[in-house]
C-alpha cells in the first residue's frame, strides 16, 4: 500500500467519523402541559432543558407550552415532522396520547413523566419528594407553637398523599402530638384559592405551613401574619427571606441529562426502553432540601432548630438541626440506609399499612391512598 | 342619521348579505395585519409566519384534518345557538350542556351493560338527554319565576363542571389510573369511528352537518319554526297569536342543549376515550360557539362555516405554538385580535358613510 492510498484510507475513515457523528444529532422535543412562566413544574421542566441544552452541542432540544391533555398526539405529530428524535412529555394526562404516537413513530424514542405506560421505545420517568417532605416535617414538628400545622394540597391523587403523609411521619417523630391539618384546592395553579386556603387554615389554629401549589401565594400570607412556611418546588426563599425555613426543589436535568447521554451513545435505544423507569430522589440529586439552592435550611431558623432538643429511639439526645441532617445522609447516600416510611407504619384509622422493620414498594408508593397519623382533613378515596 | 362635515352616517336597517360578508372578511384582514405587528415586534418575519401556517392548516392532509376535528364540536354547539338566539334566549350554558353530555355517554360507556351494537347508539342518546335536561331548567326557570337566563345558563356551566371534578375525583375514578383523577377507558365498543389516517370522529361530523340543515329547515318551513322566531322578536304577538311561549322555549332548549351535549360525547368517544377535567375536555368550545353562532347571524347553516373558520384560528394557533416557538400568549392574542376585529366590524354592517347632498338636511 502506498502512502497516498493510505491517505485516502485516512480520509475515508475520518469522513465516515463525522457523517456517523452528524447521525447523532439529537433533536429533542419538549411538551409541557402548563406555561413555562407558571413557577413550578412546568417551570422545571423548562429550566432542566435550558441546562441540558447548553451542556451537549449534538444536543437541539424545542418546547411547546400549554398544551391540552387531549391535545398532545397533534403536537407530537408537528415535532416528529419538525424531525425531533427524541420526545418527552410532561404530563400524566399525556400518558395515552404519547403511548399511541409511540406505536406510530417506533424509531422515534418517548419519555413520559410520572405515567406507568412503557414500551421499546417509550420510558418514564420521574423525580420524586416525599423524603424531602419527611425532613420538611422534621422541622416543622419542631417550629410549631400550637401544635398545628397547615397544608394546602393542589389535588388528593396518590402522589400528594404520599407527600402529605411523608410530612406528618416526620412531624410526629419529633412532635408526637402535633396535627397537620391539609385543605385541598383542586388546582395546580390558583393563588387565590391558596390564599383563602391558608386563611382557613391560620383561622384554625395553624402556625406553620407546607403546600403544593405552583406559586409563593401560601408562603407571602403566612409570612405576612409572622408564619413561618415550606417552599415548594422552585427557589422561593427571597420571597419571604425572615419566614421561609425550607422547602423542596427538583433538579430534572440530573434525569434529562442521564437519558439523552446514554440516547447519545446508543445505550438507550427504540428496542430497549420496556424496563426503562426513573425514580429519582435524594440519592440521585434529582430532588433537593431547600428553598434556595444550596441553602438546605434558612440559616434564620438554624437556632431554634438546634434548640428544640427531643429523645429520640434511635438516636438518643439530638437536636432536630442535627436530625434532618442525620436523616439526609441516610436518604442521600447511595447506599440508603433510611426511608419515612420504614414499618411499623399506621394510617390514621389505625391499620398496620407497613409492618415493622419492612420499607414500602414502589407500586405501594405510587398507589398509596392512606393518611398518616396525623393528618386531619378530608382525604378523598381514603381506604 | 349623523352629518358630520360633507359625510353623512346613516343607518342600514337590514344589511344585504355581500356587505355582511364583504365586512367580515375586510375585518380577518384588518386582524392579521395587526397580528402580523405582534409576529414582527417579537422578531419573526410575517411573511414566514403566515406561510407557515397557510403551508400546516390549509396545506396537508393533517392541517386541515384538524381544522375539521376542532370544528366539530363548534358545529353542534353553534348550531344549537343559533336556534336558541332566534327565540331570544341567550344560553350562555353551552358550555355546561357539553360537559352534561360528556358525563352522561361516559355513564353509558363505562358503566351499563348492554350489549356492544347498543352501546354507541345509548351513549349518543343519552348524551342527548343529559344536555337537554341541563338546558331545559334555565328554560323552565325564565318562564316561571322570570329568571335572566343569562345568569342561569352561565351559573349552570359551573355546576356542571365541578360535578365533573368530583366524579373523576371520587365515584368514577378509574381503579387502572393508579390513582390519578381520569376514569378508566371507554371499552372499544363505546369509542367513536375515525377517519382513517385523522383523528376526525366522523359520526359527530355527520350528525352535525345533518343537525345544521335539519335546524335550517326547521327555522325557515315549518310551524315550529315561525313560532320561534315570533316568541323572539316579540312575545307579546305569539301570546297573541295563542303560541305556547312555555313549549316552545322548552322545546328549543331541549334542541339547543341537546346539540351541545353531542360534541361533549362527540369528545369524550371520539377524541380522549374517557372522562376527565372539564377544561381539558372542552378548552371553551361551549363559549366560543356563542361567536359562532353570533357571527352565523342566527343560520345554522352559515354556523357550519363560522365554526370551520374557528377550527382554522385553533389550528393556526396550535402551529404558532409548535412550529414558530411562540409563547402560548401570542396565540392568545392572534385569537383576540381576530374576535375584536370580527366584533368590532359589527358597526360598520349597520352603520353606512357616505357623501351628504348639497343641502341635505339634518336629521
Amino acid at each position: 500500500m502506498n502512502v497516498r492510498k493510505l491517505w485516502l484510507l485516512v480520509a475515508a475513515l475520518v469522513m465516515g467519523g463525522l457523517l456517523a457523528m452528524g447521525a447523532d444529532k439529537i433533536k429533542a422535543g419538549f411538551i409541557y402541559v402548563g406555561p413555562i412562566g407558571d413557577y413550578g413544574w412546568t417551570h422545571a421542566h423548562d429550566v432542566a432543558r435550558r441546562i441540558v441544552d447548553e451542556q451537549y452541542d449534538w444536543l437541539e432540544t424545542v418546547y411547546i407550552e400549554s398544551v391540552p391533555e387531549g391535545e398532545v398526539e397533534t403536537y407530537i405529530d408537528q415535532l416528529v415532522r419538525q424531525g425531533c428524535n427524541v420526545i418527552f412529555t410532561t404530563s400524566f394526562g399525556f400518558i395515552d396520547g404519547t403511548f399511541a404516537a409511540a406505536q406510530r413513530y417506533p424509531n422515534v424514542i418517548f419519555a413520559h413523566a410520572s405515567g406507568f405506560k412503557r414500551a421499546p421505545n417509550m420510558a418514564t420517568y420521574m423525580a420524586d419528594f416525599y423524603q424531602v417532605y419527611y425532613l420538611n416535617g422534621l422541622m416543622a414538628g419542631a417550629l410549631t407553637k400550637t401544635g398545628k400545622i397547615g397544608y394546602v394540597g393542589a389535588f388528593p391523587i396518590p402522589e400528594l398523599k404520599r407527600h402529605i403523609s411523608a410530612f406528618t411521619i416526620g412531624v410526629r417523630e419529633v412532635n408526637p402530638t402535633a396535627e397537620v391539618h391539609v385543605r385541598w384546592i383542586y388546582e395546580w395553579y390558583n393563588p387565590a384559592a391558596a390564599k383563602e386556603a391558608t386563611e382557613a387554615l391560620i383561622a384554625e389554629g395553624c402556625d406553620v405551613f407546607a403546600f403544593t401549589e405552583d406559586s409563593p401565594t401560601v408562603i407571602q400570607v403566612a409570612a405576612e401574619r409572622g408564619l413561618a412556611s415550606f417552599a415548594h418546588y422552585s427557589p422561593m426563599y427571597a420571597f419571604a427571606p425572615d419566614y421561609v425555613v425550607s422547602g423542596q426543589l427538583v433538579h430534572w436535568e440530573v434525569i434529562y441529562d442521564d437519558f439523552l447521554v446514554k440516547v447519545h451513545e446508543g445505550v438507550y435505544t427504540n428496542k430497549n426502553l420496556t424496563h426503562v423507569d426513573y425514580w429519582w430522589l435524594l440519592a440521585q440529586k434529582a430532588a433537593e432540601l431547600g428553598a434556595e439552592i444550596g441553602m438546605p435550611v434558612n440559616p434564620q431558623y438554624v437556632a431554634p432548630l438546634q434548640g428544640y432538643v427531643i429523645d429520640h429511639p434511635t438516636f438518643g439526645r439530638i437536636s432536630v438541626y442535627d436530625l434532618v441532617f442525620v436523616r439526609y445522609n441516610q436518604m442521600a447516600d447511595p447506599g440508603i440506609t433510611f426511608d419515612p416510611f420504614e414499618g411499623p407504619v399506621y394510617d390514621r384509622k389505625g391499620n398496620l399499612v407497613v409492618p415493622a422493620g419492612m420499607w414500602m414498594s414502589y407500586d405501594h408508593l405510587i398507589t398509596m391512598e392512606w393518611a398518616a397519623d396525623g393528618v386531619v382533613g378530608p382525604w378523598p378515596g381514603e381506604p | 342619521m349623523k352629518r358630520i362635515g360633507p359625510l353623512i352616517v346613516e343607518r342600514r336597517l337590514a344589511p344585504p348579505r355581500h356587505v355582511v360578508f364583504g365586512v367580515s372578511v375586510l375585518a380577518v384582514v384588518v386582524a392579521l395585519l395587526l397580528a402580523a405587528l405582534v409576529f414582527w415586534a417579537y422578531g419573526v418575519s410575517p411573511w414566514r409566519a403566515y406561510a407557515e401556517i397557510g403551508r400546516g392548516t390549509l396545506g396537508t392532509v393533517g392541517g386541515l384534518s384538524d381544522i375539521v376535528r376542532r370544528a366539530i364540536p363548534l358545529i353542534l354547539c353553534g348550531v344549537g345557538l343559533t336556534l336558541a338566539f332566534r327565540a331570544q334566549f341567550w344560553n350562555i350554558g353551552a358550555e355546561g350542556q357539553l360537559l352534561a353530555g360528556a358525563v352522561a355517554a361516559s355513564g353509558v360507556a363505562l358503566f351499563l351493560r348492554v350489549p356492544d351494537v347498543l352501546r354507541l347508539p345509548l351513549v349518543f342518546l343519552a348524551g342527548f338527554g343529559a344536555g337537554a335536561v341541563w338546558a331545559v331548567i334555565p328554560a323552565l326557570l325564565r318562564v316561571k319565576l322570570q329568571v335572566n337566563e343569562v345568569i342561569s345558563t352561565l351559573m349552570m356551566n359551573y355546576i356542571m363542571a365541578y360535578i365533573v371534578e368530583w366524579l373523576v375525583h371520587g365515584p368514577w375514578k378509574g381503579p387502572t389510573m393508579r390513582g390519578f383523577a381520569y376514569t378508566d377507558m371507554f371499552p372499544v365498543a363505546a369509542r367513536l369511528p375515525l377517519i382513517a389516517g385523522t383523528r376526525v370522529h366522523w359520526p359527530t361530523l355527520a350528525v352535525g352537518v345533518a343537525a345544521a340543515l335539519v335546524v335550517g329547515l326547521i327555522l325557515s318551513r315549518t310551524r315550529l319554526g315561525y313560532e320561534v322566531r315570533v316568541v323572539g322578536q316579540s312575545p307579546d304577538a305569539a301570546r297573541y297569536a295563542g303560541i305556547s311561549f312555555t313549549t316552545v322555549l322548552a322545546l328549543t332548549m331541549v334542541v339547543s342543549g341537546g346539540l351541545a351535549a353531542l360534541a361533549g360525547v362527540g369528545e369524550v368517544a371520539g377524541i380522549h376515550w374517557r372522562l376527565r377535567s372539564p377544561s381539558h375536555i372542552s378548552m371553551g368550545y361551549g363559549y366560543t360557539a356563542i361567536i359562532v353562532a353570533w357571527l352565523a347571524r342566527g343560520s345554522p347553516v352559515a354556523a357550519i362555516l363560522t365554526a370551520l373558520l374557528f377550527g382554522l384560528i385553533f389550528a393556526a394557533g396550535d402551529l404558532m405554538k409548535s412550529t414558530l416557538g411562540l409563547p402560548f400568549q401570542i396565540t392568545g392574542v392572534f385569537n383576540g385580535l381576530i374576535l375584536f376585529s370580527l366584533i368590532s366590524s359589527d358597526l360598520l354592517m349597520y352603520w353606512r358613510i357616505r357623501w351628504g347632498k348639497k343641502g341635505e338636511a339634518w336629521t
